[in-house]
Formats: C-alpha cells, sequence, structure tokens
C-alpha cells in the first residue's frame, strides 16, 4: 500500500448511490464554484440502490394528505422514529420527487399523464410513486446520468475509502482511499464530508442485498467515535425467494398479491391484521392491513406459522406462497415484469402459472450513522444520509416505499449542510491529513500485506461464522441467550481476524483485500447489531425479544447509541430519548379502521 | 508493471459469432441485387431506344444457361436481402398504437410484405390485363 | 443429482504486475444445479484462489457488474446457470472489445466517457420550479423511451459488436440508446445538441446494423433499433442544416 497522490476539493461524498449522487447534485447546484468529490468502491450505477423495486413514497394526490404519510410512517416505526425528522421528510417529499421526474425519471403514468401511485405495506392511502418495479433503477440511473451534466462533480470511481481524516482542531476533512486500479491509498481532502454507503445487510447469510453491502461507512464513522444509533432494528422483508434470497417487491402484493400457507390459507388474518377481501372485491388489496401490513409484522407471521408447522417445506428451507395468478398475465407484464423474470430465472416458476414460494429475508438496517435531522453527525464536518445514516425517520420498521424518498430529502439535506459547513470552515491542515493517510496505507499494508501466511484463516470461515451467528443469535426473534452467544462469536472473530490471511498481496485490482476490509466494516456493524439488541429488553417494531415480549415506553421510547471503544472492549451503549411532537405513543394496530383517527 | 491487456482483433472476425457470418452473407447478397438492377436497367433502356430487333438480340444475348443460374442465384440473393431487410425495419421504424407497440411480424406485414404483394400485384394486373 | 459430482471451470487470468500475456486456469468447482457461473467463481475465490479478481454485486441482474464472455458469449455471469452447460466445462473470459485490467475485470473508462459524450440528462430551455408539479407525460409519450432507459450499462453489447472492437470513434450501443432515449422524451429539448454528437464522424454512422448487440442485450433494449431510429433523426437534422441556417431549425 504505497502512499499515492493527494487530493483537494470542497466537499468529499463517500458513496456513489442514491444519497450520494442527489447530495452531489445538491451542492454542484447550489455551490457551482464547489468542486465536489464522489468517491465510491463501484461505479455509481452498481450501487445496491439499483436494486430496489416496488417505489418511493410521497403524498401528493388529492386523497391523500402529509399527515397521514407522517402518522403512517411514526405507527410504523412503532414510535421509535422521531418525529421532527419526520414531518420535514414527508414535507420535502413531493417536492424531491418532483425534481426526480424533472430530471427525467421515467415514472409509471395515469392516462392523464401524471404520475401514477400504488398502495403499500403499512400506508393507509396509495402514495407510493413507481416506474413499474425497476423504481431503485431507474431513480438510481437518472441520478447518475443527471450528474453527468456538472463539471464541478469529480468522481472517484472503483476508490475504497478505508479511514475518515480528521483536522487537528476535530473537524472531519476528508477519507483515505484505495485506488483499486492501482492498489494506491490515496489522501482525498475537503472541508466537510459526507458519507453515503448504503446498509449492512451482509452481515446476515440470507438477504437480499447485493455484495457490496458492507457497511463501511458506519463502521468508518463508528471508529471515529460517532456512536451507531438503533442497530439493533433490521428488517426483514417478508417475500424473498428461498435459496438465493432475491427480492421479491412488495409491489406484488400492492398490486393485491396474497399470501397463503400450505393449506392454501391467507394465514395473515389469524395474526391481528384485519380480515381478508376476496381478491375478486374491488375494495381489494385493503390498505394497512393483511397483505398490505407492515413488513416486521408479516415476517412475524411467517415464522409463527412456521412453528405451528403450517408453511411449506422445500429444498431451501421452509416457505410459503405469494399468490399472484388472479391478477392475470397483462397486469403482471404491465405493472411487476421484473417479479415474473426473477421468479422464472430463481425460482423456475411462472407466476401468471404458479404461486410464488417466499420467505422473510434481511433487507435493511433501520438503525446506522448518528445523525440529526440536518444529517450532521456528531463530528463538525462529517455528514451522513441514506440507508447507513440514522435520522430516525424509521425507527423500529421502515415502511416500504419511504427509503427511496429518504435518499433523495436527506441527500440533499446533506448536501445543503455540508456545503455550509465547507463555506464556514474553509481552511484545514493538508500536511496533517496526509500523515494520517499515509499511517492508513501502512496500517492496512501491515494488517493484510506483512501478516505471516501461516496459522491465519480465510475470509470465508470468519465470514459464514459470523453469518451463522448473527442468523441464530438476532434474527427475527431473539432473547438474552442467543444475543449473548452472537456478541461472544462477534468478539471471538474480532480477535481472530487480526490474524487474517489473504492469498493475494498484489496492489492492482486487489479485491481479496477489499473482501477483508468489508469483513472488518461487517463485524463492527455486528458487534453494535448484538449488544445493542441485549440491552434492549423489550419488544418493539422488527426487535423482538421472546424474553420480553412487550413494548416498554417508560424505559425505552428512547434510541440506543453503540459506541466503539479503541481498547477492543464491548461497546459502550447509551440511550438518548425519541422526540415526540404530536402523535404520543399509542396502540399500533392493522387491519380495517386503523390509521389516524380524525375528529 | 506491465499494465492492461489488449486482445488482438482477427482478421476474420466476420466468422467469430454466427450472427456476425449472417450479417457477411447479407452484405454480400447486396451484390447480386445491384448486378440484377443492371441487367434489367440495360433491358430497359434497349427496349426504349434500340428498337425492336436490338431488343430481341439482347433478350437472346441473356437467354443463354448460365444466364438463367444468375438469374436464379440473382433471384435467391434478392429474395434473402428482402426477406432479412423486412424483419429488421420493424427494429428501425417502430409504430406505436398508443402506448403499445405493433408487435414486429404485424410490423414487417404493414411495412414490408403488405406493400410489396400490393406493388407486384397492381404490375403483374397491369402486365396481364 | 450427485452431490460429488464437479463441473471444470476454465478462467482467464492474467496479473499487470506479473504477466505479459494472459493464461487459462483450469478450476474444478462442485456441480450445484441452482448455481449460476458467478456463484462458481465466488466460490473458488472464497474456497480456492484469493487472488481471482472479478466484479460483482446484486446477483440478480440489475446491477450490470458481471458481464463476462461465457463460451464466447457475452452473458450476465448472473443469468447464466451452471445446468445449461453441465456435463460439459465452461471457458470464462472478460468481455472482449475492452482491455483487460486483471483476469475477468476490464477497463470501463471509455464507456464512461462514451455515455457522458451523448449527454445522458434531460436539457431543457424552461425548466419548471418542483412546485408547479410534474411534467405531464401520457403513457403512450413514455412507452416511446421506455424500452431504451432500460439499460443497465453492463457493456455486454459492446463485446458483441465488430465495429465496437475496430473503431474508437464510435460511441457503441448502450451510449447511443441512452442518448435516444433522451431525444425521445417528451420532456427534453436537448435532441439538437444530441444529434451534433452523433453526426460528428464515425460516432453513429460505424454503425452497420450488425444486430449482435440487441442479441446479447440482457434487458431488451434493442440498440441496434435505437441507433437506426437516431441515424433517421440525424440524417434528417443534417439535411435541415443545408436548407436553413443553424438556429432557425425545429
Amino acid at each position: 500500500m504505497s502512499h499515492g497522490t493527494t487530493h483537494e476539493h470542497d466537499v468529499i461524498i463517500i458513496g456513489g448511490g442514491g444519497a450520494g449522487l442527489r447530495a452531489s447534485i445538491a451542492i454542484a447546484q447550489e455551490n457551482p464554484s464547489f468542486s465536489v468529490a464522489c468517491v465510491s468502491k463501484v461505479y455509481p450505477m452498481r450501487s445496491h440502490t439499483v436494486t430496489a423495486e416496488g417505489g418511493a413514497a410521497a403524498s401528493i394526490k388529492p386523497n391523500d394528505t402529509l399527515e397521514d404519510h407522517i402518522y403512517d410512517t411514526i405507527s410504523g416505526a412503532d414510535w421509535l422514529a422521531d418525529q421532527d425528522a419526520v414531518e420535514y421528510f414527508v414535507h420535502q417529499a413531493p417536492p424531491e420527487m418532483v425534481q426526480l421526474e424533472h430530471w427525467g425519471c421515467p415514472w409509471s403514468r395515469e392516462p392523464d399523464g401524471s404520475v401514477a401511485v400504488r398502495p403499500f405495506g403499512g400506508m393507509k392511502i396509495e402514495r407510493t410513486w413507481f416506474a413499474a418495479d425497476k423504481t431503485g433503477f431507474h431513480m438510481l440511473h437518472s441520478l447518475f446520468q443527471t450528474t453527468l451534466k456538472y463539471g464541478n462533480i469529480v468522481r472517484y470511481d472503483e476508490h475504497f475509502a478505508t479511514r475518515l481524516l480528521i483536522d487537528d482542531d476535530g473537524r472531519c476533512r476528508g477519507c483515505a482511499a484505495i485506488e483499486l486500479h492501482t492498489g494506491r491509498v490515496k489522501a482525498i481532502l475537503g472541508k466537510s464530508v459526507i458519507i453515503c454507503t448504503g446498509g449492512a445487510g451482509r452481515v446476515f447469510p440470507f438477504t437480499t442485498n447485493g455484495a457490496i453491502k458492507t457497511g463501511d461507512g458506519m463502521s468508518m464513522a463508528y471508529r471515529a467515535g460517532v456512536a451507531l444509533k438503533d442497530m439493533e432494528f433490521i428488517q426483514y422483508h417478508p417475500t424473498g425467494l428461498p435459496g438465493t434470497g432475491i427480492l421479491i417487491t412488495e409491489a406484488s402484493r400492492g398490486e393485491g398479491g396474497i399470501l397463503v400457507n400450505k393449506d392454501g390459507y391467507r394465514y395473515l388474518q389469524d395474526y391481528d391484521l384485519g380480515q381478508p377481501l376476496d381478491v375478486s372485491d374491488p375494495r381489494h388489496p385493503l390498505k394497512r392491513a393483511m397483505e398490505l401490513g407492515p413488513r416486521d409484522k408479516l415476517s412475524q407471521c411467517f415464522i409463527k406459522e412456521r412453528w405451528a408447522g403450517r408453511t411449506i417445506e422445500t429444498r431451501d428451507g421452509h416457505v410459503v406462497h405469494l399468490d399472484l395468478r388472479h391478477l392475470g398475465e397483462a397486469k403482471i407484464d404491465k405493472r411487476i415484469p421484473f417479479v415474473r423474470e426473477l421468479a422464472r430465472s430463481y425460482a423456475g416458476i411462472d407466476p401468471v402459472h404458479q404461486p410464488i414460494p417466499v420467505r422473510p429475508v434481511v433487507h435493511y438496517v433501520m438503525g446506522g450513522i448518528d445523525v440529526d435531522s440536518n444529517s450532521a453527525t456528531t463530528i463538525p464536518g462529517l455528514y451522513a444520509a441514506g440507508e447507513c445514516a440514522c435520522v430516525s425517520i424509521n425507527g423500529a420498521n421502515r415502511l416500504g416505499s419511504n427509503s427511496l424518498t429518504e435518499l433523495l430529502v436527506f441527500g440533499a439535506q446533506a448536501g445543503k449542510h455540508a456545503a455550509r459547513f465547507a463555506m464556514d470552515h474553509p481552511d484545514y491542515n493538508v500536511s496533517a491529513l496526509e500523515t494520517q493517510a499515509e499511517d492508513e496505507g501502512a496500517r492496512v499494508r501491515r494488517a493484510f500485506f506483512d501478516a505471516p501466511r501461516k496459522g491465519g484463516e480465510r475470509i470465508v470461515t470468519l465470514r459464514t461464522e459470523l453469518h451463522e451467528a448473527m442468523e441464530n443469535g438476532a434474527g427475527i426473534y431473539r432473547d438474552a441467550e442467543s444475543l449473548e452467544a452472537a456478541c461472544a462469536t462477534v468478539a471471538d472473530l474480532q480477535e481472530r481476524y487480526a490474524k487474517l490471511n489473504i492469498d493475494d498481496r498484489t496492489h492492482s485490482f486487489n479485491t481479496e483485500l477489499t473482501a477483508a476490509l468489508e469483513l472488518g466494516s461487517l463485524l463492527d456493524c455486528a458487534e453494535a447489531m448484538a449488544h445493542s439488541g441485549l440491552q434492549r429488553t423489550e419488544s418493539r417494531g422488527s426487535h423482538q425479544r421472546l424474553d420480553h415480549t412487550e413494548r416498554n415506553d417508560e424505559e425505552f421510547l428512547a434510541h440506543s447509541l453503540a459506541f466503539h471503544q479503541p481498547d477492543g472492549s464491548v461497546p459502550r451503549i447509551e440511550y438518548k430519548p425519541v422526540t415526540i411532537t404530536k402523535w404520543p405513543p399509542g396502540a399500533r394496530t392493522y387491519g380495517a379502521g386503523s390509521g389516524l383517527k380524525r375528529e | 508493471m506491465s499494465g492492461q491487456y489488449h486482445r488482438s482483433h482477427k482478421w476474420a472476425w466476420f466468422f467469430e459469432r454466427p450472427g456476425y457470418v449472417r450479417f457477411m452473407v447479407r452484405e454480400f447478397t447486396g451484390f447480386f441485387v445491384g448486378g440484377y438492377l443492371v441487367v434489367l436497367l440495360v433491358t430497359l433502356s434497349k427496349l426504349a431506344g434500340g428498337g425492336e430487333a436490338a431488343f430481341a438480340e439482347w433478350l437472346a444475348s441473356v437467354s443463354g444457361p448460365w444466364w438463367l443460374v444468375a438469374h436464379l442465384v440473382a433471384l435467391v440473393a434478392s429474395v434473402w436481402h428482402t426477406v432479412t431487410w423486412f424483419a429488421v425495419v420493424p427494429q428501425a421504424m417502430p409504430i406505436y398504437l398508443g402506448e403499445n407497440r405493433l408487435p414486429a411480424p404485424v410490423a414487417a406485414i404493414v411495412m414490408g410484405y403488405g406493400p410489396w404483394l400490393t406493388v407486384t400485384a397492381v404490375i403483374l394486373w397491369w402486365v396481364l390485363r | 443429482m450427485d452431490a460429488k459430482d464437479t463441473m471444470t471451470l476454465e478462467i482467464f487470468r492474467y496479473h499487470p504486475e506479473t504477466d505479459s500475456e494472459p493464461r487459462f486456469q483450469p478450476y474444478e468447482v462442485p456441480y450445484n444445479e441452482d448455481w449460476v457461473v458467478l456463484d462458481a467463481i465466488n466460490w473458488i475465490k472464497d474456497h480456492v484462489d484469493g487472488s481471482l479478481t472479478h466484479r460483482w454485486s446484486c446477483r440478480m441482474g440489475v446491477c450490470g457488474s458481471c458481464g463476462m464472455m461465457v463460451n464466447g458469449e457475452p452473458k450476465l455471469t448472473c443469468a447464466a446457470f451452471l445446468k445449461d452447460y453441465y456435463p460439459f466445462g465452461i471457458k470464462v473470459e472478460p468481455l472482449v472489445n475492452f482491455a483487460v485490467e486483471r483476469d475477468l475485470v476490464v477497463d470501463m473508462d471509455g464507456f464512461m466517457d462514451k455515455l457522458q459524450e451523448v449527454k445522458p440528462y434531460i436539457i431543457r430551455d424552461d425548466v419548471n420550479d418542483t412546485s408547479e408539479g410534474e411534467y405531464r407525460q401520457s403513457p403512450a409519450q413514455l412507452a416511446q423511451y421506455k424500452q431504451y432507459s432500460m439499460c443497465i450499462n453492463c457493456m455486454l453489447c459492446y463485446a458483441a459488436c465488430p465495429v465496437a472492437g475496430h473503431e474508437d470513434e464510435f460511441l457503441g450501443p448502450a451510449a447511443l440508446a441512452l442518448g435516444h432515449r433522451y431525444n425521445k422524451d417528451s420532456r427534453d429539448q436537448g435532441q439538437a445538441e444530441r444529434l451534433d454528437v452523433m453526426l460528428a464522424g464515425e460516432a453513429i454512422w460505424g454503425c452497420t446494423f450488425v444486430g449482435e448487440c440487441t442479441v446479447v442485450c440482457p434487458k431488451h433494449v434493442d440498440p441496434a433499433g435505437a441507433i437506426q431510429q437516431a441515424k433517421a433523426m440525424a440524417a434528417q437534422e443534417f439535411f435541415k442544416g443545408f436548407v436553413m441556417p443553424k438556429g432557425t431549425g425545429a
């Protein structure tokens, strides 16, 4: 790891997915004299935003209100969302989505040319904008292609950021990044930094997340001293394909698909999610009910069905059936063609004629880098947005189609505030930061290239053990024993990680090295997840404790904050209260009559 | 460090994929289409300007067995050229009915085979009436 | 299926720091009928040879990272199933018509430059404020360009195009299709600017309509069709240039 060059810009963005690109454009537009660096370990259009399918929520239709979107989000979050942040998010959602429309996103349309919306889980009214069922793909490519218009956005494609550079005054001023092409470590310096590196679903073995979702940004911030917030809240999406974990979008249920157990019975009606309407009923699918309940509850229902012996056993584990047959070929091809393509390729069935086998799959991390509603972390000059950040608008359970909108709203917000910070704090110490980058290069070299080849373990060995520990210990249902076991395994793996052995000790495009670095990030995230989960002795949203089955607002209407301990000891867990403005915690109900009560 | 590796191209690149071979065959049929066009133009000019004797003499000179073979080859090549052309026309000129694109086979009939057969029928009628 | 079944993958290896010529290295992998070629490559990297280098991420055919030559055909390796090749061996190479950085990784920078050249973004003289709401676009107007917006930039089309392999000036199937996608978007007013780019040299005229780009496209974008349509638009623009001075045209 030789030290490469130093590059100076005004704002540094780490991550080139939806949030990073939105932030880049926000800065490039508002400060045309600014130079924006977009540092990404992959080419931006490979970012995981690309796989999002169903849609993005914003309240624009006459039958909808902002208040309804706010209430759905807060109740969906089991009251763990900060309500001021949710209000800001919901108010900013429509202009941000229209902005993306102006940038060319090919939204599906109504006959009159207005943007079409579809129902989504946990939402009382249909408000999910969609581009058939490749919404994330179209959003990402529209954003990426729009960035090509701005000469002041400088891309560092295939640069793997490994460390935040902190100035003498404690401000974040850039990152050290390995240029994959050459293996050189560059110091990429700026007056402020935004982390937009996405989630960490790869902590788990069975996930919708792509290979790149390894929590690198979360780990970098954690090691720089920022808390990871609410990391115990992991979203399982109820409908993934068995075997691969490939996502079958919630839009398939928004369009009217139903979930049935091995008896062909719509089992969700047994779990306080309302009564089913016949699929031929024009009111089907009922919003905020049955198949359009929230993801946490639907995934929990699957486990209960499994415990009751009513799931279907397959070679790839237990499944239930997602039945779309009644939608008919024309509707499936028009509204959810990708679902058909994926089911045919990866499950070997055609949903026009057969039900799709599905099971819950790790999909999203509600928690992340602790930021306020300005997207600012506790380190001056450091911001975060997107899945890697926790504002929190998602609380204990994110509603489907809020995350794509979140990328836009908080990507723009982070861009705006990072640009202001850069204007107000222009001076930094280049040589001190360069020294830090050099040290980082030396650290990576020592850790992975200078280590003896004998006695170390392979990446896959450690990763597989991590996967098992987290699936068994921190899955849909957890208890003290399972979480303690996960904590212990992660600690053991952290120790063994220090002696990791990699085959490849060359410089150019060393993806074994990046896989090793990613494993380090995963271990950090897993540590925060398991310890935060162990400390939260209540059940809320996606965090369901078999030994503490009730929600406990007195003690835990609070965000957990996991702080990394430089000496390697277990993270310190603190709590900070949730911001409640107008919606006091209440019972979380789904089914007929649920939703915001009006006078 | 020796840098990137650049793979060289074969001069006979057109054998690398069946699609390339088909492309080259189609390009090659253009030679026959062109050749036949020349014969047709000469025939027309003889008919228009040279008097009946010269035209008969021309007809006799292109009626030998080798000419017949050449005509047959040109016919096959022209039909192949035409059919493959009609197959790709819908790609180059899509027809939309509202939000639905006319399926390629239908578009090929509308833009290719239909007009072709119509024009052929009109000419036949005109010649045979 | 016999659990001990195996398959052989012959993989193109090239390391810029040590090799002047590439070589093929055979690897024995377990045969699993659910596996795609990418799974086998990942298995090799995890268990046999950590130095094997390739790109991948989503493993569901939408991120566009894992395009490679599989038995000579450009394929997304996440969508190429072992069972379609079993029991014969599989030869894996980096996409042709690109320089090789290392093993199965090719240099994409040329493509990225070409993409930028076609100005793949909405260009308008009059930009509405977001408070005025969305631009109206009927489903019929959407259908005019939707197909061409489905490109995942996997570059299989460049590997299938004989012109892309021989003519550097040619912008290539994906970039041209994306340029055409914006030209056909009812919200866009930048057609003249884009056609100027396409009309230059071999930028678009390099295309001889071989059509293999469309054959290999995993997302049914039909770049060949898009390019012929764009050529027709460009030709119109070219002839318009003779009859009226620049700036007065539509």
